[in-house]
């Protein structure tokens, strides 16, 4: 009999990405980049280019928001609920974009000049409220790496601030309550 | 009981509600049981080191939401709510988008607040609210940190509106 190891939390964190209060979720074809790189719940995605002239595409957010995708393509937890891969094997995502309350592992842990020049790498600190962006390869940040890396599309959007900061006590999950 | 005259545009609460966005149950810190607050109240996320609970506090101009419900509103005794809320340290917050009217504003200007006299805050449609340092709505920019969290839907009126201002909140 399989035993799930709670570690003792009273909120549950069994995924890469924990929605408390639901926005607005799609199903969507994703890209190749992303069928073949695969994707953790809460990775931030953008509209890509269609291949198929009536079929909307997401691909990874290159600092750009077009919202962030739920579950990650192959997470520990779908073995228990009958998907494993199921998202690489059809070719879609699902994304939610609007207002939400979620907590998620998809988060620069370490500044952009840092991973750049690195190591040694430089932690990032979140603190409550703090405005947040999608990193150059789409997940959450309090950097504007648009604009750190002088990419012509700066600034970046302003797409969630912080509700919980990375701790001990929620696993190092950073909170987010998303904007767009 | 005596009732009250009949008024078509009911307002018997801090906020009403015209239209709704998502709102999430979430703790509230010691400042907010201890002193309570109204409904309409901006706050703003806080940390607690030792807890897994999200929690908030009053903003300080800082984004977040607002309490949809105050901590001790009269119309409270007739739904055997009196209190719950600072009873069992929770609130209603809410955030996003979403139109209401709400007596929870700053009447008057930050400057005349801190050194009187007192001057009245003229509110105009469409215009951008913020946070003001106590998390009031309010058409000035006191924190100096920009953040718009709505705007003027509908402006206070002693005769059409019982002085409410109509807000429609975008954060």
């Amino acid at each position: 009999m399989f035993v799930i190891d709670f570690k003792g939390i009273d909120l549950l964190r069994s995924r890469d990405c924990v929605v408390f209060s639901k926005g607005d979720a799609y199903a969507v074809t994703v890209s190749q980049a992303m069928l073949d790189g695969g994707w953790v719940g809460g990775q931030g995605v953008q509209w890509g280019p269609y291949t198929d002239p009536d079929s909307p595409i997401l691909t990874y957010s290159s600092g750009l928001f077009g919202g962030f995708m739920l579950w990650g393509s192959d997470e520990t937890a779908d073995q228990f609920t009958a998907m494993s891969s199921q998202f690489l094997y059809y070719d879609y995502g699902v994304v939610m974009a609007g207002r939400s309350i979620m907590s998620t592992l998809a988060f620069e842990k370490y500044t952009y000049a840092s991973r750049l020049s690195g190591p040694p790498y430089v932690p990032i600190t979140y603190n409550p409220c703090d405005p947040l962006f999608m990193s150059l390869r789409g997940y959450w940040t309090n950097q504007d790496e648009l604009t750190l890396s002088g990419d012509p599309r700066a600034p970046a959007l302003y797409c969630g601030l912080v509700s919980q900061v990375p701790k001990a006590v929620n696993q190092f999950y950073l909170g987010v309550q998303t904007k767009l | 009981m005596t009732l009250a005259p009949f008024d078509p545009d009911v307002r018997d609460r801090d906020v009403i509600v015209f239209s709704k966005g998502p709102s999430f149950t979430t703790q509230i810190d010691s400042v907010l049981k201890t002193q309570g607050w109204a409904g309409g109240q901006g706050v703003q996320w806080t940390d607690d080191p030792t807890s897994d609970t999200f929690i908030v506090t009053v903003s300080h101009g800082l984004p977040g939401g607002f309490l949809v419900w105050g901590s001790n509103e009269s119309a409270d005794q007739y739904i055997s709510y009196t209190e719950n809320q600072p009873t069992y340290s929770f609130a209603t917050y809410c955030f996003g988008t979403w139109t209401i009217s709400t007596r929870t504003y700053e009447l008057y200007t930050l400057a005349s607040r801190t050194a009187g006299p007192l001057v009245l805050n003229n509110y105009v449609v469409g215009e951008p609210l913020y946070f003001s340092l106590r998390g009031l709505f309010t058409n000035q920019d006191e924190s100096g940190l920009g953040f718009v969290v709505g705007s003027v839907m509908q402006v206070p009126n002693g005769t059409l509106n019982l002085n409410y201002l109509g807000v429609s909140t975008q954060t």
